[in-house]
């Protein structure tokens, strides 16, 4: 077997849940020194699949071989040992401690005070991640605490921290999703450094732009199985997207021209206080006709969030004023604001767009649920509530196991901001926010949801759609404006800019002329 | 082993029911093997919990006394016990935790004490006064803490411990100074038309206590249970306390929700405290606060702080509770060990949520493999 040539390999991996089977019968290998990726949409498999691979699941079928060996993976701790390491989607970081303490927890290097007194070697640890931050690229301070520090070097953090305990084979779980395009490109060039000094990398991702640019091999999964393995350089991201999603797959979303009428939202001079009580977005001013989809494009943190809170009333505004159809909605609630016609489907779907213990048809009546129709004088109808999740579910395709019944927090991502977005949508308000309202999501959700955004311009609705992804706002906007530092230096036609001017723009370039030699200011990208 | 543990408690239906039941169960094994430990007989000692409650018949009764009579004082003991519970799940509900109880429970037995059970009015008059004097008292001070946590963000397990410090050493002055009853040190006895039970009816022959607010402690039960599941004011409730962030972006008002949901589970602990001590009791003993606020925590997490359940785990720790006086007396077990067993009980109460979580793990790892069993 080992002659094989492959560092791993997972034969006939067969794992089941209660009402789903997870990986039906996969066989993988991977090569020692490869950059791997496994594509999929969401639900395919492919985080169980390395689950399993790292210990976190035993498979109920199937065997894995690594080195050449036959073993049995029990615990992540096992699968550690044997030179495996993963950095999960979400941090596994403890937010008071420092990159030192963090990345040594769990094997931390010992001294002995006075001969006898076991003690953390701080400085020795110190030292090692100074010099393995060195060698591999990843700059870092060790002192620096944890939650002083932006997403991406926390990262990098989670990278050295299996650096740091010689693995070997480094699994990457959608690493790119929480990144800024000038953070993935970083993270691209420190995955291919790791494969130069000869770790074996293993992506799941279900973006095939970084596949493209980064993986050797790449192997294919829908609804558990394993569909093919594809050399990348030979194969077309066209061909990859059909295989992943089972379907053609157009990438140019079809809309229409737009057809802006009367001014539906207008922001004038507005402030608004970040988490810090710094100014986070700064004397904004725009306008969104009916039928007008106005993206917003800019790196993370600048802004974003508290501009689409101040809209929807979660913040208040500093200085300014918001007019909605002529109406000042300034000093407005938020309950009041959405019944004047805003709707918002927020950045964070687990804690604020969901309250996840609830079923899903209470979430689907969350923002109606004390209107008429929908309770009397107070008492909840709850046969109202089923009907309205039913048609909801219904119109909307949201999957779940028990229906209306499910709990909100047992359904899959995309399900769940299929739900927000449902509830939004029927509210038919003249103004929906959409804030990074694919994050996370598979091809076919994406594409799902900018047909709703369009559909919604197209019923007159105007839209503000703030995304970090700019092939989303290229795609999608009518009107495209670029925040950065809390400021909007641009606002123009999505026809007059082009992709990389946006992306100047969002990096802080003042010059409208552009250009290299600009000068860039940096920052803004506060965690 | 595992695969019976998931067998018992996993799946959704009735999960939660099933979990209490079994950390009841486990807990009275723990108890019997300590009674064993001691060289008493676990199933005698058991039933001399239920005798003492009367829900079994004892050998022999006193003159006047069967086991009707022990019934109807273990519902006067209950009465409390259900009002308490209830405070804590009103307020578990909007997701804080109560400690307060106890010492609302003594505002308004103090209150209501003073107030109405030193006059002369009426037992028509004091008796709905008095029970109007509890909520209006527990309101304001459960509403106290509300506000507290929104204005001033104090975590209102803090403030509600202090206070119960607080209110327990104004009212331990107030009595001493004022109000103590010379010969028994405690607070001057309530007259009977102020108190809430019936002590010593006479009627088929029998002398027995009959608890007034009884039916009203089943019936708030329910009216709770009504607000929570079945109204917009409960729907809002619930979405504050299982998501602040969500709350708010629905657009519902996270202090008024907060403010409300402690002053109903204050104006509940009210009724609990005239239920207590001008009912089952009908005095008040200076410089303690009451445990029944504290045990009630437990309660109404046994009882997954529904309503309903907060009834019938009210009724089981009652049981040990007032049955535990008698199983001392018959077995010669000291009171300490039906302590030590209603706090198993509540110990394993605690793990309930571990529990679920627990069998929510193992379920998934051996969910594959029951269903290949199945196809």
């Amino acid at each position: 077997m080992s002659d094989s040539g492959y560092i791993i390999e997972m034969k006939h991996i067969t794992k089941r849940f209660p009402g789903l089977i997870a990986n039906d019968d996969v066989s993988l290998g991977i090569r020692k020194g490869e950059i791997f990726a496994l594509l999929g949409e969401n639900g395919a498999g492919k985080s169980t699949l390395m689950s399993v691979l790292f210990g976190m699941y035993e498979p109920d079928e199937g065997e894995i071989f690594l080195r050449g060996e036959k073993v049995r993976i029990a615990s992540p701790r096992k699968a550690t040992e044997m030179g495996i390491g993963m950095v999960h989607q979400h941090f596994r970081l403890v937010s008071n401690y420092t990159i030192t303490e963090n990345i040594i927890l769990g094997s931390e290097p010992l001294k002995r005070v006075l001969g006898f007194i076991p003690c953390v070697n701080m400085k020795k640890a110190e030292a090692d991640i100074a010099a393995l931050s060195e060698k591999y690229g990843l700059k870092v301070d060790p002192k620096a605490v944890i939650s002083d520090l932006n997403v991406s070097t926390q990262q990098r953090v989670e990278i050295l921290k299996m650096l740091y305990r010689d693995a070997e084979i480094l699994i990457f779980d959608e690493p790119t999703a929480v990144l800024t395009p000038q953070e993935i490109e970083f993270l691209l060039d420190i995955i291919r450094g790791l494969r130069d000094s000869g770790k074996t990398v293993i992506i799941i991702t279900h973006k095939l732009e970084e596949i493209k640019s980064v993986a050797d091999r790449c192997a294919v999964l829908n609804r558990g199985k394993l569909i093919d393995v594809l050399d990348v350089a030979t194969t077309s991201t066209a061909e990859m997207a059909r295989l992943m999603v089972g379907r053609e797959v157009s990438f140019t979303s079809d809309k229409t021209e737009a057809q802006p009428k009367e001014t539906v939202l207008k922001v004038e001079g507005l402030t608004v206080e970040g988490e810090a009580g710094n100014e986070a977005v700064k004397d904004v001013s725009f306008e969104i006709h009916a039928g007008e989809i106005f993206a917003l494009a800019g790196v993370s943190g600048n802004g974003q969030n508290e501009l689409a809170d101040a809209i929807a009333g979660l913040k208040t505004a500093v200085r300014g004023r918001i007019y909605l159809n002529g109406t000042d909605i300034t000093d407005l609630s938020i309950r009041k604001r959405t019944e004047a016609g805003v709707a918002y489907i927020p950045e964070d779907r687990h804690n604020v767009g969901l309250v996840l213990p609830f079923t899903l048809s209470e979430n689907l009546a969350l923002k109606r649920y004390y209107k008429d129709g929908f309770s009397k004088k107070t008492i909840i109808d709850r046969k109202a509530f089923e009907e309205n999740g039913t048609r909801m579910i219904e119109e909307f395709d949201i999957r779940s196991s028990r229906g209306n019944k499910t709990v909100t927090a047992a359904m899959s991502g995309g399900n769940q901001q299929k739900a927000i977005i449902a509830r939004e949508i029927a509210l038919k308000t003249p103004l929906i926010i959409f804030m990074q309202p694919t994050r996370g999501l598979d091809i076919g959700a994406i594409s799902n949801i900018h047909k709703q955004m369009i559909a919604e311009r197209d019923r007159g609705a105007a839209v503000l759609l703030i995304s970090l992804e700019l092939d989303e706002i290229m795609d999608c906007a009518d009107t495209i404006g670029v925040i950065f530092d809390g400021r909007i230096n641009r606002i123009a036609k999505a026809s007059e800019l082009s992709v990389n001017e946006v992306g100047r723009f969002m990096m802080g370039v003042e010059d409208k002329q552009g250009g290299g030699t600009n000068k860039v200011r940096t920052g803004g990208t506060a965690s | 082993m595992k695969k019976l543990i998931v067998k018992l408690m996993g799946g959704e239906r009735f999960q939660t029911m099933r979990v209490s039941l079994f950390c009841i169960i486990t807990s009275l094994i723990v108890g019997a093997a300590i009674l064993l430990a001691i060289g008493k007989n676990p199933l005698a000692a058991f039933g001399n919990l239920l005798q003492g409650s009367g829900l079994m018949p004892k050998s022999s009764y006193a003159g006047r006394q069967n086991m009707f009579t022990d019934f109807m004082s273990f519902l006067d003991a209950l009465t409390p016990m259900i009002f308490a519970s209830l405070a804590v799940s009103a307020a578990l509900k909007a997701g804080l935790f109560n400690i307060g109880v106890s010492g609302i429970m003594l505002a308004s037995g103090f209150t209501a004490s003073v107030l109405v059970g030193q006059s002369e009015l009426s037992a028509f008059i004091a008796k709905p006064l008095v029970i109007l004097i509890g909520i209006a008292v527990g309101a304001i001070v459960g509403a106290l803490i509300g506000w507290l946590k929104y204005k001033f963000n104090i975590n209102e397990v803090v403030s509600s411990i202090m206070i119960n410090y607080i209110l327990m050493y104004i009212i331990t002055f107030f009595i001493n100074t004022f109000f103590v009853d010379p010969i028994s040190r405690q607070s001057k006895t309530i007259t009977d038309s102020a108190r809430l039970t019936l002590s010593g009816t006479r009627a088929f022959d029998l002398k027995f206590d009959v608890s007034l607010a009884f039916p009203l402690a089943i019936i708030c039960a329910i009216v709770i249970k009504f607000l929570f599941d079945r109204t917009t004011t409960g729907f809002e409730i619930k979405a504050v306390g299982l998501s602040r962030k969500a709350a708010k972006y629905a657009g519902m008002s996270v202090p008024k929700n907060i403010i409300l949901s402690m002053t109903v589970s204050g104006a509940l602990a009210g009724l609990a405290g005239v239920t207590y001590f001008c009912g089952y009791f009908a005095s008040i003993q200076p410089g303690v606060v009451p445990s029944m606020g504290f045990n009630a925590i437990a309660v109404a997490l046994l009882g997954n702080s529904d309503p309903i359940g907060c009834i019938f785990s009210s009724f089981l720790v009652t049981v040990i509770s007032k049955g535990s006086i008698y199983m001392s007396s018959q077995q010669g077990v000291e009171m300490e060990i039906a302590d030590l067993i209603t706090s198993v009980i509540l110990i394993f109460t605690a793990c309930a949520e571990f529990l679920k979580m627990y069998v929510g793990r193992l379920s998934m790892e051996q969910g594959g493999s029951e269903e290949a069993g199945e196809a």
